[in-house]
Protein backbone atom coordinates (compact mmCIF):
# COMPACT_ATOMS: atom_id res chain seq x y z
CA UNK A 1 0.00 0.00 0.00
CA UNK A 2 2.81 2.43 1.06
CA UNK A 3 4.55 1.18 -2.06
CA UNK A 4 1.91 2.68 -4.43
CA UNK A 5 1.30 5.51 -2.53
CA UNK A 6 4.81 5.79 -3.24
CA UNK A 7 4.36 5.08 -6.69
CA UNK A 8 1.62 8.17 -7.65
CA UNK A 9 3.87 10.65 -5.02
CA UNK A 10 7.02 9.92 -8.02
CA UNK A 11 4.27 10.28 -11.01
CA UNK A 12 3.09 13.46 -9.77
CA UNK A 13 6.89 14.98 -9.10
CA UNK A 14 7.34 13.52 -12.48
CA UNK A 15 4.21 15.22 -13.91
CA UNK A 16 4.95 18.63 -12.67
CA UNK A 17 8.63 18.11 -14.19
CA UNK A 18 7.27 17.65 -17.35
CA UNK A 19 4.50 20.42 -17.09
CA UNK A 20 7.62 22.87 -16.42
CA UNK A 21 9.97 21.35 -19.24
CA UNK A 22 6.82 21.94 -21.53
CA UNK A 23 5.71 24.99 -20.85
CA UNK A 24 9.69 26.51 -20.87
CA UNK A 25 10.73 24.61 -23.91
CA UNK A 26 7.64 25.14 -26.29
CA UNK A 27 8.67 28.60 -27.44
CA UNK A 28 11.83 26.81 -29.04
CA UNK A 29 9.79 24.29 -31.05
CA UNK A 30 6.79 25.54 -31.81
CA UNK A 31 5.73 25.74 -35.49
CA UNK A 32 2.33 27.42 -35.44
CA UNK A 33 3.94 30.66 -33.70
CA UNK A 34 3.21 33.93 -35.16
CA UNK A 35 7.03 34.37 -36.70
CA UNK A 36 6.71 30.53 -38.62
CA UNK A 37 3.15 31.89 -39.89
CA UNK A 38 4.34 35.03 -41.25
CA UNK A 39 7.08 33.32 -42.76
CA UNK A 40 4.92 30.89 -44.30
CA UNK A 41 2.85 33.36 -46.08
CA UNK A 42 5.67 33.84 -49.20
CA UNK A 43 8.55 35.67 -49.58
CA UNK A 44 9.96 37.99 -47.50
CA UNK A 45 10.19 42.15 -47.65
CA UNK A 46 6.45 41.85 -48.94
CA UNK A 47 3.26 42.94 -47.21
CA UNK A 48 1.04 39.66 -47.34
CA UNK A 49 -2.77 41.12 -46.83
CA UNK A 50 -4.39 38.96 -44.78
CA UNK A 51 -7.88 37.63 -45.00
CA UNK A 52 -11.27 37.48 -42.80
CA UNK A 53 -10.62 33.47 -42.51
CA UNK A 54 -7.42 32.04 -41.54
CA UNK A 55 -5.27 31.48 -44.88
CA UNK A 56 -3.35 28.66 -45.61
CA UNK A 57 -0.43 29.84 -43.05
CA UNK A 58 -2.97 29.98 -40.27
CA UNK A 59 -3.35 34.23 -40.09
CA UNK A 60 -6.14 36.16 -39.98
CA UNK A 61 -7.14 39.54 -39.75
CA UNK A 62 -8.91 38.95 -36.47
CA UNK A 63 -10.79 42.44 -35.87
CA UNK A 64 -13.68 43.23 -38.41
CA UNK A 65 -12.62 46.76 -38.43
CA UNK A 66 -8.91 46.27 -39.03
CA UNK A 67 -7.61 45.37 -42.33
CA UNK A 68 -4.14 43.37 -41.50
CA UNK A 69 -0.89 42.89 -43.43
CA UNK A 70 2.15 41.31 -42.53
CA UNK A 71 5.55 41.60 -44.15
CA UNK A 72 8.90 39.24 -42.49
CA UNK A 73 12.14 41.07 -43.09
CA UNK A 74 15.45 40.14 -42.97
CA UNK A 75 18.83 42.68 -42.27
CA UNK A 76 21.50 40.94 -42.29
CA UNK A 77 22.90 42.87 -45.42
CA UNK A 78 20.41 45.78 -45.56
CA UNK A 79 18.32 47.56 -43.31
CA UNK A 80 14.74 47.32 -43.96
CA UNK A 81 12.45 50.09 -44.95
CA UNK A 82 8.76 50.56 -44.02
CA UNK A 83 6.27 52.86 -45.70
CA UNK A 84 2.86 53.65 -46.35
CA UNK A 85 0.42 56.39 -46.96
CA UNK A 86 -1.99 58.33 -44.86
CA UNK A 87 -5.71 59.56 -45.06
CA UNK A 88 -7.31 56.77 -42.95
CA UNK A 89 -9.00 57.45 -39.65
CA UNK A 90 -6.42 55.29 -37.94
CA UNK A 91 -2.95 53.03 -38.78
CA UNK A 92 -0.97 51.35 -36.43
CA UNK A 93 2.54 49.73 -37.00
CA UNK A 94 3.97 46.91 -34.74
CA UNK A 95 8.04 45.08 -35.17
CA UNK A 96 8.55 41.31 -33.43
CA UNK A 97 11.60 39.45 -33.36
CA UNK A 98 11.21 35.91 -34.37
CA UNK A 99 10.77 35.16 -30.86
CA UNK A 100 7.38 37.32 -30.81
CA UNK A 101 8.30 40.21 -28.85
CA UNK A 102 7.75 43.43 -29.70
CA UNK A 103 10.76 45.72 -30.75
CA UNK A 104 9.20 48.74 -31.92
CA UNK A 105 5.45 50.28 -32.21
CA UNK A 106 4.16 53.22 -33.73
CA UNK A 107 0.69 54.73 -34.84
CA UNK A 108 -0.74 57.61 -37.06
CA UNK A 109 -0.71 60.45 -34.30
CA UNK A 110 2.71 59.11 -33.68
CA UNK A 111 4.67 59.14 -36.48
CA UNK A 112 5.03 62.83 -38.62
CA UNK A 113 3.00 63.98 -40.56
CA UNK A 114 0.80 60.99 -40.36
CA UNK A 115 2.70 58.81 -42.90
CA UNK A 116 4.37 55.57 -41.79
CA UNK A 117 8.63 55.85 -42.69
CA UNK A 118 10.52 53.54 -40.50
CA UNK A 119 13.66 51.98 -40.90
CA UNK A 120 14.59 48.76 -39.32
CA UNK A 121 18.64 48.32 -38.67
CA UNK A 122 20.89 46.41 -36.94
CA UNK A 123 22.85 48.42 -34.49
CA UNK A 124 25.95 47.98 -36.51
CA UNK A 125 24.10 49.56 -39.56
CA UNK A 126 21.75 52.12 -37.59
CA UNK A 127 25.46 53.83 -36.56
CA UNK A 128 26.63 53.83 -40.30
CA UNK A 129 23.41 54.89 -40.92
CA UNK A 130 23.52 58.44 -38.48
CA UNK A 131 27.16 58.66 -39.43
CA UNK A 132 25.82 59.83 -42.99
CA UNK A 133 22.17 59.80 -43.55
CA UNK A 134 21.69 59.48 -47.04
CA UNK A 135 18.88 62.24 -48.97
CA UNK A 136 15.48 61.29 -48.32
CA UNK A 137 16.15 59.34 -45.37
CA UNK A 138 16.38 62.34 -42.91
CA UNK A 139 12.47 61.77 -41.96
CA UNK A 140 12.59 58.39 -41.47
CA UNK A 141 12.33 56.63 -38.06
CA UNK A 142 15.14 54.59 -37.36
CA UNK A 143 14.75 51.68 -35.27
CA UNK A 144 17.45 49.70 -33.57
CA UNK A 145 17.05 45.98 -33.69
CA UNK A 146 19.35 43.58 -31.66
CA UNK A 147 18.15 40.36 -34.46
CA UNK A 148 18.04 40.63 -37.98
CA UNK A 149 15.30 39.13 -38.40
CA UNK A 150 11.85 39.73 -37.74
CA UNK A 151 8.71 40.50 -38.61
CA UNK A 152 6.53 43.86 -39.36
CA UNK A 153 2.67 43.69 -38.71
CA UNK A 154 0.51 46.44 -40.06
CA UNK A 155 -3.16 47.83 -39.13
CA UNK A 156 -5.82 50.13 -41.15
CA UNK A 157 -8.98 51.10 -39.59
CA UNK A 158 -12.08 50.70 -41.61
CA UNK A 159 -14.74 51.83 -39.21
CA UNK A 160 -17.45 52.00 -41.41
CA UNK A 161 -17.86 49.74 -44.72
CA UNK A 162 -16.73 52.88 -47.14
CA UNK A 163 -13.79 53.35 -45.60
CA UNK A 164 -12.39 49.24 -46.04
CA UNK A 165 -11.81 50.36 -50.36
CA UNK A 166 -9.75 53.31 -48.88
CA UNK A 167 -7.64 51.02 -46.11
CA UNK A 168 -7.13 48.13 -48.40
CA UNK A 169 -5.67 50.85 -51.16
CA UNK A 170 -4.00 51.92 -47.29
CA UNK A 171 -2.24 48.64 -47.45
CA UNK A 172 -1.71 47.36 -50.91
CA UNK A 173 0.39 50.55 -51.33
CA UNK A 174 2.58 49.59 -48.47
CA UNK A 175 6.40 49.50 -49.14
CA UNK A 176 8.52 46.72 -46.87
CA UNK A 177 11.84 46.68 -48.60
CA UNK A 178 15.64 46.54 -48.07
CA UNK A 179 16.64 49.75 -48.01
CA UNK A 180 20.07 49.95 -50.02
CA UNK B 1 6.50 -10.45 -8.82
CA UNK B 2 4.99 -8.33 -11.32
CA UNK B 3 4.17 -5.28 -8.70
CA UNK B 4 7.45 -3.22 -9.25
CA UNK B 5 7.03 -2.97 -12.72
CA UNK B 6 3.53 -2.48 -12.05
CA UNK B 7 4.81 0.90 -9.82
CA UNK B 8 6.82 2.07 -12.54
CA UNK B 9 4.32 1.82 -15.19
CA UNK B 10 1.94 3.78 -12.63
CA UNK B 11 4.54 6.42 -11.56
CA UNK B 12 5.26 6.62 -15.93
CA UNK B 13 1.49 6.98 -17.11
CA UNK B 14 1.04 9.74 -14.14
CA UNK B 15 3.75 11.71 -14.88
CA UNK B 16 2.97 11.87 -18.81
CA UNK B 17 -0.71 11.57 -18.69
CA UNK B 18 -0.65 14.40 -15.81
CA UNK B 19 1.84 16.53 -17.45
CA UNK B 20 0.70 17.04 -20.73
CA UNK B 21 -2.87 16.93 -19.64
CA UNK B 22 -2.29 20.18 -16.97
CA UNK B 23 0.17 21.97 -19.67
CA UNK B 24 -2.55 21.66 -22.53
CA UNK B 25 -5.24 22.96 -19.63
CA UNK B 26 -3.01 25.64 -18.45
CA UNK B 27 -2.14 27.09 -22.03
CA UNK B 28 -6.19 27.06 -22.76
CA UNK B 29 -6.98 28.49 -20.38
CA UNK B 30 -4.82 31.31 -19.55
CA UNK B 31 -2.90 33.86 -21.62
CA UNK B 32 -0.72 34.23 -18.53
CA UNK B 33 -0.28 35.79 -15.40
CA UNK B 34 0.06 39.73 -15.05
CA UNK B 35 -3.63 39.99 -15.95
CA UNK B 36 -5.74 43.16 -15.16
CA UNK B 37 -9.32 42.68 -14.17
CA UNK B 38 -11.49 45.44 -14.16
CA UNK B 39 -15.05 43.98 -13.43
CA UNK B 40 -15.96 41.40 -16.23
CA UNK B 41 -13.04 42.25 -18.22
CA UNK B 42 -9.40 41.23 -18.26
CA UNK B 43 -6.24 42.40 -20.35
CA UNK B 44 -2.91 41.37 -20.66
CA UNK B 45 -0.83 44.37 -21.18
CA UNK B 46 2.62 42.71 -20.93
CA UNK B 47 1.64 39.52 -23.11
CA UNK B 48 3.53 40.67 -26.44
CA UNK B 49 6.87 42.05 -24.88
CA UNK B 50 10.36 40.36 -23.56
CA UNK B 51 8.84 40.44 -20.01
CA UNK B 52 6.09 38.00 -20.65
CA UNK B 53 6.29 35.34 -17.92
CA UNK B 54 7.37 31.86 -19.66
CA UNK B 55 2.89 30.78 -19.58
CA UNK B 56 2.59 33.82 -21.77
CA UNK B 57 5.30 33.51 -24.10
CA UNK B 58 4.26 29.43 -24.36
CA UNK B 59 0.39 30.66 -24.72
CA UNK B 60 1.70 33.06 -27.76
CA UNK B 61 4.03 30.63 -29.30
CA UNK B 62 1.22 27.78 -29.29
CA UNK B 63 -1.32 30.53 -30.30
CA UNK B 64 0.00 32.07 -32.68
CA UNK B 65 -1.66 35.08 -32.98
CA UNK B 66 -0.62 38.28 -34.27
CA UNK B 67 -0.66 40.79 -30.92
CA UNK B 68 -1.20 44.35 -30.74
CA UNK B 69 2.42 46.69 -29.55
CA UNK B 70 2.45 49.24 -27.10
CA UNK B 71 1.31 51.70 -29.12
CA UNK B 72 -0.89 50.03 -31.24
CA UNK B 73 -4.03 48.68 -28.00
CA UNK B 74 -4.59 47.20 -25.97
CA UNK B 75 -7.75 44.35 -25.77
CA UNK B 76 -9.77 43.52 -22.96
CA UNK B 77 -11.95 40.40 -23.24
CA UNK B 78 -15.06 39.16 -20.88
CA UNK B 79 -16.03 35.70 -20.82
CA UNK B 80 -18.61 36.15 -17.74
CA UNK B 81 -21.00 39.11 -16.95
CA UNK B 82 -20.52 41.06 -13.52
CA UNK B 83 -22.16 38.10 -11.80
CA UNK B 84 -19.62 35.73 -12.48
CA UNK B 85 -21.50 34.13 -15.18
CA UNK B 86 -20.57 32.85 -18.29
CA UNK B 87 -22.07 34.61 -21.11
CA UNK B 88 -24.76 32.83 -22.80
CA UNK B 89 -25.84 33.24 -26.62
CA UNK B 90 -29.35 32.44 -24.82
CA UNK B 91 -29.47 35.70 -22.59
CA UNK B 92 -29.78 39.09 -23.18
CA UNK B 93 -26.43 41.24 -22.10
CA UNK B 94 -26.62 45.33 -21.46
CA UNK B 95 -23.25 46.91 -21.26
CA UNK B 96 -23.37 50.45 -20.31
CA UNK B 97 -20.61 52.98 -19.20
CA UNK B 98 -17.84 54.53 -20.49
CA UNK B 99 -13.98 52.77 -22.06
CA UNK B 100 -10.96 54.50 -20.75
CA UNK B 101 -9.39 56.84 -22.87
CA UNK B 102 -8.88 55.50 -26.01
CA UNK B 103 -9.04 57.45 -29.44
CA UNK B 104 -10.98 54.62 -30.86
CA UNK B 105 -12.43 51.46 -29.88
CA UNK B 106 -13.93 48.21 -31.53
CA UNK B 107 -16.05 45.84 -29.89
CA UNK B 108 -17.05 42.00 -31.08
CA UNK B 109 -17.38 38.33 -29.99
CA UNK B 110 -15.48 35.43 -29.93
CA UNK B 111 -16.78 31.88 -30.08
CA UNK B 112 -15.68 30.34 -27.08
CA UNK B 113 -12.67 28.61 -29.25
CA UNK B 114 -11.48 31.81 -29.58
CA UNK B 115 -12.44 32.35 -33.68
CA UNK B 116 -14.16 36.15 -34.71
CA UNK B 117 -17.74 36.26 -35.79
CA UNK B 118 -18.59 34.93 -38.96
CA UNK B 119 -18.92 37.71 -41.44
CA UNK B 120 -22.39 38.20 -41.42
CA UNK B 121 -23.08 41.47 -43.26
CA UNK B 122 -27.12 41.27 -42.19
CA UNK B 123 -26.61 41.15 -38.40
CA UNK B 124 -24.65 44.13 -36.58
CA UNK B 125 -21.60 41.47 -34.97
CA UNK B 126 -19.13 44.20 -34.17
CA UNK B 127 -19.83 47.71 -33.23
CA UNK B 128 -16.82 50.94 -32.97
CA UNK B 129 -16.96 53.88 -31.63
CA UNK B 130 -17.87 55.60 -34.43
CA UNK B 131 -20.87 54.06 -35.66
CA UNK B 132 -21.95 52.98 -31.44
CA UNK B 133 -24.81 56.32 -30.61
CA UNK B 134 -24.39 57.19 -27.07
CA UNK B 135 -26.18 59.52 -24.22
CA UNK B 136 -25.76 62.85 -24.17
CA UNK B 137 -22.58 62.60 -21.77
CA UNK B 138 -20.35 60.27 -24.13
CA UNK B 139 -21.64 57.53 -21.99
CA UNK B 140 -23.72 54.06 -24.18
CA UNK B 141 -26.06 51.60 -23.66
CA UNK B 142 -25.04 48.29 -25.53
CA UNK B 143 -27.93 45.80 -25.69
CA UNK B 144 -26.25 41.91 -26.80
CA UNK B 145 -28.34 39.20 -27.52
CA UNK B 146 -29.30 36.77 -30.35
CA UNK B 147 -32.67 38.62 -31.08
CA UNK B 148 -32.80 42.64 -32.43
CA UNK B 149 -32.84 45.08 -29.39
CA UNK B 150 -33.74 48.86 -30.00
CA UNK B 151 -30.87 51.20 -30.03
CA UNK B 152 -27.09 49.58 -29.95
CA UNK B 153 -27.54 45.78 -30.79
CA UNK B 154 -24.40 43.53 -30.96
CA UNK B 155 -25.75 40.23 -32.55
CA UNK B 156 -24.68 36.98 -31.53
CA UNK B 157 -25.06 33.17 -32.53
CA UNK B 158 -27.93 31.85 -30.09
CA UNK B 159 -27.58 28.51 -27.62
CA UNK B 160 -23.98 28.84 -27.16
CA UNK B 161 -21.13 30.68 -25.11
CA UNK B 162 -18.96 33.51 -26.21
CA UNK B 163 -16.65 35.87 -25.35
CA UNK B 164 -16.90 40.05 -25.56
CA UNK B 165 -13.50 41.64 -27.35
CA UNK B 166 -13.34 45.37 -26.82
CA UNK B 167 -9.75 46.54 -28.06
CA UNK B 168 -8.72 50.09 -27.34
CA UNK B 169 -7.07 51.87 -29.78
CA UNK B 170 -4.17 54.58 -29.01
CA UNK B 171 -4.91 54.59 -25.88
CA UNK B 172 -2.97 55.54 -22.41
CA UNK B 173 -3.75 52.68 -20.23
CA UNK B 174 -2.13 50.02 -22.70
CA UNK B 175 1.19 52.06 -20.57
CA UNK B 176 -0.18 52.79 -17.53
CA UNK B 177 0.11 50.34 -14.49
CA UNK B 178 -2.36 52.55 -12.79
CA UNK B 179 -5.01 50.89 -14.72
CA UNK B 180 -7.21 50.08 -11.33
CA UNK B 181 -8.85 53.38 -11.34
CA UNK B 182 -9.86 53.48 -15.31
CA UNK B 183 -13.76 52.21 -15.01
CA UNK B 184 -14.64 49.58 -17.36
CA UNK B 185 -18.41 49.20 -19.14
CA UNK B 186 -20.67 47.69 -17.07
CA UNK B 187 -21.78 44.13 -18.11
CA UNK B 188 -25.56 42.81 -16.87
CA UNK B 189 -27.75 40.37 -17.98
CA UNK B 190 -30.73 41.66 -18.39
CA UNK B 191 -32.93 38.10 -19.13
CA UNK B 192 -32.85 34.72 -20.73
CA UNK B 193 -34.66 32.72 -23.19
CA UNK B 194 -37.53 34.24 -24.90
CA UNK B 195 -39.11 36.61 -22.63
Amino acid sequence: MLKILLAIAVGLVGAALLHLVIVLSLPYFSDRDAYSRVLSEGEAFTFHILDQKPDAAGLAQEDPFLETAVCSFDTEEHPARLTAGAGIPFWSLAIYDPASNETFSINDRTSSGGKLDVIIATPLQATALRKAMPEGLNQSILVETAQAQGYAVLRAMAPQPSYRPLAAAFLSSAGCQPAE
Amino acid sequence: MLRVPLFIAISLAIAFGGGIWSTLVALEATIGFGAIKLGAWEAFPQAQTINADPYAKSHRANAGKLLYGTAEGLTFTAAVDESGARLDGNCTYRMTGHTPPARLWTLFTNDAQGRPPAENAELPAALNSRTVLRGPDGDFTIRISASAQPGNWLAVAPHQSFRLVLTLFDTPTAGSSGLIDLSMPKLEKIGCGDA
